[in-house]
């Protein structure tokens, strides 16, 4: 039972990451659909930089920089040139898959993986029993995701800023005519999210496997929209729901290693996606019945 | 006669793409690859080589059916992005009949496969339809989440109760349909394919530009307010468009199975339904441009599974080309000062409307 929450808590960790950029991205009106390419170029950057430099700190810096200069060109695409966010959003994932696959191979001559000499430090070892087997093996960078989680929920929800945020979220109208600048509030929260994709890529490479694979994130991305969504942008609900999801993932390794099963693994995989279907109907319908305006509306049809 | 409109149109895709070669071109060139070699090769695999027409033709019919659904979809106003989980229902379901029909004379058979296909695809489109139409949910949302369902449902479908029992332990692949429902061989097309795919472009343009469905739906697309004022059915419209945009896509997937795969594996064609939507977009949402535009992405589809053969480049180099296409090629041709200046006209986005921008920023 503990070895299968240690399982939960180390594929939760960098979908809750991801899902607090998604958070940030959502409260500034926007439903970031290209999280899944931004925690590969993060993955990818921060094992790259941990290889040629020897220093994973610096890997992880590197990672954090090149998602924030990839947001802000995002930012100008969705923005300032008007391109539509979910296109150009999946259309990021898609350039993030390929361009991350094309550059290990030219750069490593590689198609598989390439492995990094060292990881993020972990603060507890592995093989720990008891309570402590909980957290065995779990990098800094985990031991840090509660922090920021907190820090994020802090933020956004206790602060100035966080109320702009909101305020460009759900009424950009407003907030541009109380002096708020809208742009520059939309460009702050996409390359936030960006740093925290990196933060998650990071994590998904570094923490125990030490290596970047092709396509690595393997929808982790998307899973974190889905773990936002399922939160309805609450940094809280929605870190509850990314380790849910971790929750799940594990639940997936575990049923391929016995062999009887209740229920098909597939299935229970599917419970989130299903369960933000519904979410989302009945959040849709409430809201319409209320006269509430659509969420996402301003950059999408202004 | 060719009106002004269509040509800035497609200048207009011409230059998103040619601006996602040259990004592209500029990447490779710094990661060492020759872009002679690239160019070359990547029209070799389309075109030159042999067998490469048939491949590319191979690719561009799933592509096209794909993209004239989200068409329909896109003109009518909504976001179906759920293009690739329609076309594995469509494709999961034509082979639960497929498996089944074994009995039954060729062409009947052949029939309710593709039929099954048509239907798979339309159901799982009209979940997300249903739930746009009564309940105001977004279609963006509800279609990505059945795609990953499908992508779940087809490994279950793959590694379960339909799992070919001679293949290996590893790759999860289903049974196979019996071979004289097959239209194609391994190359994945034929003559019936081509014709399939010609008749259901013939039946799209005509739904679109000759019916009062298609009336509707550019009506409904362009001003819903106005549609309702002219009496249209607002959740009507919704389910027809969601429904034969996922037939649409479903009828891909039959012709997936029956044609080239013969059987499926999990993840089959990963990227097909996504570039179906940019080849909707750069088409223009117009059924000719459309056609071109498969055309053209069904050769680089091809090219993709050819590069790595004869140059070092890997395939995910093309990968990257079409992430780039799909990045640009929603931009407004207007830039938002413009936009600023004209305190925010009502519409932006070139997914909204029919009339381009390119022509609204020539005027004054």
């Amino acid at each position: 039972m503990i070895d299968f929450l240690n399982i939960g808590i180390q594929a939760a960790i960098p979908i809750m990451l991801v899902t607090m950029g998604g958070v940030i991205a959502y409260r500034a009106g926007i439903l970031h659909l290209g999280l899944e390419g931004l925690m590969l170029i993060g993955a990818f950057a921060a094992v790259a930089v941990t290889i040629r430099t020897g220093s994973v700190a610096l890997g992880v810096v590197a990672a954090m920089l090149v998602n924030a200069v990839v947001s802000l060109l995002f930012w100008i695409l969705v923005d300032v040139l008007r391109a539509d966010l979910y296109i150009a959003g999946l259309g990021l994932s898609l350039t993030g898959v390929g361009l991350t696959s094309f550059l290990l191979e030219a750069i490593f001559k590689t198609q598989g993986a390439v492995h990094a000499q060292s990881g993020l430090p972990s603060v507890v070892g592995g093989n720990r029993h008891g309570l402590l087997g909980l957290f065995a093996g779990l990098s800094v960078l985990a031991w840090a995701t509660p922090v920021l989680v907190f820090g994020t929920w802090l933020v956004l929800r206790r602060t100035r800023l966080g109320l702009r945020v909101s305020a460009v979220g759900e009424y950009p109208f407003a907030a541009r005519s109380a002096g708020v600048n809208v742009g520059a509030v939309r460009c702050g929260a996409l390359v936030a999210a960006g740093i925290f994709c990196a933060l998650g890529g990071a994590e998904l490479a570094l923490a125990a496997i030490n290596s970047f694979g092709e396509d690595m994130a393997q929808g982790r991305g998307y899973l974190a929209v889905t773990a936002v969504l399922f939160g309805a942008g609450h940094p809280l609900g929605a870190a509850v729901a990314a380790l849910f999801f971790g929750l799940a993932d594990a639940v997936g390794i575990e049923s391929q290693l016995s062999t009887h099963h209740i229920l098909p693994v597939q299935f229970i995989l599917m419970v989130p996606y299903v369960l933000t279907i519904v979410a989302i109907s009945i959040s849709s319908a409430i809201r319409s019945r209320r006269g509430a305006p659509a969420v996402f509306a301003e950059l999408r049809e202004s | 006669m060719i009106s002004r409109d269509t040509v800035l149109r497609a200048a207009r895709s011409a230059l998103v793409v040619l601006a996602a070669f040259a990004i592209a071109g500029v990447i490779y060139q710094i990661t060492g690859y020759s872009l002679g070699q690239v160019f070359s090769g990547t029209w070799e695999g389309a075109v030159s080589a042999p067998g490469a027409l048939d491949s590319s033709l191979r690719w561009a019919v799933p592509l096209l059916l794909i993209a004239l659904g989200v068409t329909i979809a896109f003109r009518a106003g909504f976001f179906n992005v759920g293009a690739q989980g329609q076309l594995y229902a469509g494709a999961i379901a034509a082979l639960l009949v497929g498996v089944w029909v074994k009995g039954l004379p060729t062409p009947i058979g052949i029939v309710l496969v593709v039929l099954a296909g048509c239907i798979g695809g339309a159901i799982w489109s009209l979940v997300p339809g249903v739930l746009r139409a009564y309940l105001q949910a977004d279609e963006v949302i509800t279609t990505l989440m059945m795609n990953f369902i499908a992508l779940l449902l087809l490994q279950w479908v793959a590694s379960g109760p339909l799992k070919d029992p001679a293949g290996s332990g590893q790759a999860d692949q289903t049974r196979s349909v019996a071979d004289h429902l097959r239209l194609s061989d391994a190359t994945g097309i034929s003559l019936r394919i081509v014709l399939l795919a010609a008749v259901a472009t013939v039946a799209v343009g005509v739904l679109l530009n000759r019916t009062q469905f298609g009336l509707r739906v550019r009506v409904a697309g362009r001003n819903p307010t106005m549609a309702r004022w002219q009496g249209v059915d607002a959740r009507h419209l919704a389910v027809q468009a969601f429904m034969l945009s996922g037939l649409l896509a479903g009828l891909a997937g039959a012709i997936e199975l029956l044609g080239p795969g013969g059987q499926l594996t999990y993840g089959f064609s990963p990227d097909v339904g996504f570039i179906g939507i940019v080849i909707a977009l750069v088409g223009g949402l117009r059924i000719g441009g459309v056609v071109i535009a498969a055309l053209f992405f069904g050769g680089l589809h091809a090219a993709i599974l050819y590069l790595p053969i004869v140059t070092n480049l890997p395939s995910s180099a093309l990968d990257l080309l079409n992430g780039l296409v799909a990045l640009l090629i929603t931009i407004s041709a207007v830039p938002a000062i413009w936009h600023r200046r004209r305190r925010r006209a009502a519409e932006s986005s070139a997914l909204n409307t029919d009339v381009p921008r390119v022509e609204v920023s020539a005027a004054p």
